[in-house]
């Protein structure tokens, strides 16, 4: 009886990291060779995504398609990453990190957060990183995998990578292609709909060929081929809280050092990015263009990359926002068709994995039940607010006054859930991690504290314990974490060791890879 | 901004379960100082609310954070283990069902259990899926044993709660409290005095005594003498989808030797019967609906549905299902039945105390009582007995029974629309998802929405892609290792003696 309803034909509209991140997922767990998966992508139409940067749960997803670490990382130029650095956020010369991995460890039920803030209030407390193995590898450009070490950090070392994006994207290809995937080269120049219920029905390609299936799957960037264009599902604006509505972004030679970090310097009107692969470095600057010109944009750019640049640079705009349904009738849109917000937290990648995920717990059949498209719609609109929170979190505890563009975010009226995180953290130090939300307590903690952001008093509960006992408990973790870090190698001997990739040739050319 | 100083001086107002259990909790964490002075006032002569009580599995995470011994804590209460709640005559009359602790089966390739169950189902080729469950297989055999740490037995999936005497239980955490320093005043409150923004001052005992405080914990039960008496924080009342208002209580001697380790919930005309076994006898209780069966009929059933003699004459509770606005407002707190009231269907009442505790040591204030934190802890709460609400509105609307009015009202109710999208969804083909910090689990659900006949439609599409053949040994396997399991243990009587018996203190 149910047979007869599964998907016979599904289309995937684009084939940047979205449409391969979701043919390859699609290709691992629907194996019965029934369901048919087209990709339809054209050569002739760039992919964005230069060095793109991730999280933890990006292991997630490698695993859940089985790959081999070492290969992944060889195959596209990856390095490691265990935090970001953010510089001059907080006021011009200032540094923190936003490390993967917990600060300390919670003890007699009060968080080590608590302890700490106490401690410093106390003034007795060391700076926040050393009790944090990522934060303290980070400042020493260490790395490592995480071993068999008992209870030591060394045993839960959290991480994830940087990668070539454009090498990522033919690396899932190859891995989908290998399972069943068909791909279609052509660019689509027409959609057909169903005439009573305005459900997508086909595409139509240049060359007149007409590809007809039963559920679409819309990576098709920016414009939203089929969620927009097509679909009119409409899009929410936040760009009064993300000013920022362009990119201009280059690759440079390795200048030096290769720490398993993403820098993120905040500029006049933006902010840069700096991502460390194997081969090359990709940065870019993030600006609002209502405060800056592209060419100043450009040559700030240009004016700091650690080593010569390896193309010209290259322009995108965007907007932030979302669209207001990421799943209407039988299209459902994964990666930037989605919603965009710049990769400050490096969660681009992230949202893509979370849509295929969510799209698989309630993969549909050709009943198309609202009930679960609603449902599909309800959370990833939670997954999305919640980031864009934690981003305007960055802007708008700056104390920088010395540009327009940092009064306003300093001063701008947060979102209502924002600002409510905030008073609670203000009050007692607190941070309550909300239904799924991604970034979890250490991280708001991180960010919280980086920017400056001090509590008035700390948790009432962490008054309890002797403060001889508290110095005595928090030196010894701190002291644990010195010497598992000692015990680490270096990021760059770690990636010789295990998983280097081929060297590669670079020809100056214009625009994308 | 606001900084306050640390709090001195706490006071719960009751000593019911509410009450006691705050008291040994906040004595227990601030043990180390004596940072905080803890005062208990509660009068001997006003009755508690409560015979036999009823658990979920989170109650032992409570006994860790105080660091009972569990064999101690049954022996002091007269308690009981808890697998399962057995529901009869819920889905129609004649039907019975087991709403068990812990997971059915495994997932297979990420996919959930019961959607291969269902596949299998259709199919005609599995029996019901309560097979899948140790907790189900144990209690229809009636045996049980504590699970082992290791992950590898079976035996350790296991999960299960606690039955016991609220009166002895309260009277248990009383001594720990008290040894730990917690005060405690006999005499009965006669007023509070406020200060001019509302905060509470002081309790007024009816021999003039003050008892002063900076923050009140007001555990006085349904009357909610601090936050609705003073404070007049409002009610949501809940009663459209909750209509039982009354209940019958009793207790009655145990039949024979042998104790079910369940609670059983019998569906009757006009509302449902509670049967809760101790060591000692049998806690049990009629709840109904005023509106559609009288007092007197709604003891009669209940005095007809005994399995012993009756120890005590019935006795009449009276109550309203909904919450509180705020539960805390102020420097008030409100826990235990002064923060809301939800029928004892699901077992909730000790949980709910037990997560306002936790939640207010998660945001325990100072004296400045910066509002967000309350607001915090409204929200948190509220999302917890919303919930809730909806899982029991479940029981009452999934229902065949067209034999009385009350059932026909049941039915056809219109439902809160959070409950409407979780049936819905599942429904459809099986799916389920948890809301924020919900207290019930995809396999509860499962349990209750199978169990009353709301089977999905179909299954998981992906399902399909997984050879069912292997999934059908699997299947078998799992069965096989859970009968032959349940089947070693000792019955729950033995267990029970055993814990009797082992050593501590009298």
């Amino acid at each position: 009886m149910t047979d007869d309803n599964r998907l016979r034909h599904l289309i995937i509209v684009g084939g940047g990291t979205a449409g391969w991140m979701t043919a390859a997922a699609l290709a691992r767990f629907l194996v019965d060779g029934f369901t048919k998966i087209t990709v339809v992508e054209s050569d002739a139409i760039g992919t964005v995504g230069v060095g793109e940067s991730t999280i933890p749960q990006m292991r997630i997803f490698n695993r859940m398609l089985a790959l081999d670490e070492d290969e992944f990382v060889r195959r596209t130029q990856a390095t490691f990453k265990l935090a970001i650095e953010f510089v001059n956020w907080r006021k011009l010369g200032d540094v923190y990190y936003h490390p993967f991995g917990p600060y300390g460890i919670d003890f007699e039920g009060v968080s080590f957060h608590a302890y700490w803030l106490r401690l410093s209030a106390m003034g007795q407390a060391a700076h926040l990183d050393e009790y944090s193995l990522q934060a303290l590898a980070s400042r020493q450009s260490k790395f490592m995998r995480p071993i068999n070490a008992g209870n030591s950090p060394l045993s839960t070392i959290s991480y994830a990578f940087h990668f070539d994006a454009y090498l990522y994207a033919r690396f899932l290809r190859d891995f989908a292609e290998k399972r069943g995937v068909q791909r279609k080269e052509g660019k689509i120049v027409d959609v057909g709909l169903r005439g009573e219920d305005g459900f997508i029905e086909s595409v139509v390609l240049e060359s007149g060929e007409r590809l007809e299936a039963d559920f679409f799957i819309d990576c098709s960037g920016f414009r939203g081929l089929l969620i927009e264009q097509t679909l009119k599902t409409g899009f929410e604006d936040w760009s009064n809280w993300l000013l920022n509505d362009r990119a201009v972004t280059v690759p440079c030679a390795d200048g030096g050092a290769r720490n398993a970090v993403t820098r993120a310097t905040a500029r006049p009107a933006g902010w840069q990015w700096r991502i460390p692969l194997q081969h090359r470095i990709g940065n870019g600057y993030v600006y609002s263009s209502a405060h800056i010109s592209d060419d100043e944009a450009a040559s700030t750019l240009i004016a700091s990359l650690d080593g010569e640049p390896l193309a010209d640079p290259w322009m995108l705009k965007f907007k932030a926002g979302r669209r207001r349904k990421t799943w209407h009738k039988n299209c459902c849109a994964i990666g930037l068709s989605a919603g965009f917000m710049e990769p400050l937290e490096s969660q681009s990648i992230h949202l893509i994995q979370v849509g295929i995920s969510r799209l698989m717990t309630l993969f549909p059949d050709r009943r198309h039940a609202q009930s679960e498209v609603d449902r599909y719609n309800r959370v990833m609109q939670y997954e999305y607010e919640r980031i864009r929170d934690f981003l305007v979190l960055h802007y708008n505890t700056t104390e920088r006054s010395d540009t327009s563009y940092w009064d306003y975010c300093r001063t701008m009226r947060v979102p209502d859930e924002l600002a409510d995180k905030i008073a609670i953290f203000k009050s007692h130090g607190r941070v309550f991690r909300e239904n799924e939300e991604l970034f979890n307590d250490t991280s708001w903690f991180a960010v919280m504290i980086g920017q400056g952001l001090w509590p008035d008093a700390y948790d009432p509960m962490a008054t309890v314990m002797d403060p001889q006992d508290l110095r005595t408990r928090l030196d010894s973790i701190r002291a644990t974490i010195a010497n598992s870090v000692a015990r680490m190698s270096t990021h760059h001997d770690f990636i010789r060791q295990n998983c280097a990739a081929d060297p590669v040739k670079f020809r100056r050319k214009a625009g994308a890879h | 901004m606001s900084i306050g100083a640390p709090l001195r001086n706490v006071v719960i107002l009751g000593g019911g379960t509410a009450g006691w259990m705050l008291a040994a909790a906040l004595s227990k964490v601030f043990n180390a100082k004596g940072a905080v002075n803890v005062t208990l006032v509660e009068s001997e002569e006003i009755g508690r609310v409560g015979v036999g009580e009823a658990t979920i599995p989170p109650i032992t995470a409570f006994n860790a954070l105080l660091g009972i011994d569990e064999d101690e804590f049954l022996r002091e209460t007269r308690g009981s283990i808890k697998l399962a709640i057995e529901f009869v005559d819920w889905t129609r009359l004649g039907h019975t069902y087991f709403h068990p602790f812990g997971q059915f089966g495994f997932d297979i390739e990420a996919i959930k259990f019961h959607q291969f169950w269902r596949k299998l189902d259709l199919m005609g080729r599995t029996p019901g899926i309560e097979a899948y469950c140790l907790a189900a297989v144990a209690s229809q055999l009636g045996r049980f044993e504590r699970p082992p740490p290791d992950p590898r037995s079976p035996l350790s999936a296991l999960k299960y709660a606690f039955h016991f005497d609220a009166a002895l239980y309260a009277r248990y955490l009383r001594r720990f409290a008290e040894k730990r320093g917690v005060r405690r005043i006999e005499g009965k409150v006669a007023d509070a005095v406020q200060r001019s923004d509302g905060f509470i001052e002081a309790l007024v005992l009816e021999d003039g005594r003050r008892v002063e405080g900076e923050f009140f914990v007001d555990c006085s039960g349904f009357r909610g003498l601090l936050i609705e008496q003073k404070l007049k924080v409002g009610f949501v009342d809940w009663s459209h989808w909750l209509p039982c208002d009354r209940a019958v209580a009793t207790q009655c001697e145990s039949a024979g030797a042998s104790i079910t380790p369940f609670t059983r919930a019998t569906a009757r005309k006009a509302g449902w019967q509670w049967r809760i076994p101790l060591q000692h006898r049998i806690g049990t209780g009629h709840v109904f609906s005023s509106a559609h069966m009288s007092d007197d009929e709604a003891a009669a059933t209940l005095l007809a549905n005994l399995d012993g003699p009756a120890l005590v004459d019935p006795w009449i509770l009276r109550f309203k299902a909904g919450r509180r606005k705020k539960f805390w407002d102020k420097n008030v707190v409100a826990l235990g039945l002064a923060g809301g009231f939800l029928e004892p269907l699901e077992s909730t009442s000790i949980h709910l105390i037990q997560a306002g505790i936790t939640r207010l040591l998660a945001l325990f204030p100072d004296t400045a009582f910066n509002p967000v934190e309350a607001e915090e802890y409204n929200r948190l709460m509220t999302s917890q007995y919303e919930r809730i609400r909806d899982f029991l509105i479940l029981h009452y609307y999934a229902t065949e029974r067209n034999d009385t009015e009350f059932w026909n009202q049941c039915r056809t109710m219109s439902i809160p629309d959070t409950l409407r999208a979780k049936i819905d969804l599942f429904r459809a083909r099986g799916r389920l998802f948890r809301y924020e910090d919900e207290l019930f689990a995809d396999a509860n659900w499962i349990a209750v929405l199978i169990g009353q006949n709301f089977v999905p439609e179909g299954y998981d599409p992906l399902v399909d892609a997984v050879d069912i053949n292997a999934v059908a040994q699997k299947f078998e396997r799992i069965r096989d290792v859970f009968e032959r399991t349940a089947a070693g243990m000792p019955t729950h009587r033995m267990f029970l003696n055993r814990a009797a018996a082992s050593g501590g203190r009298p």
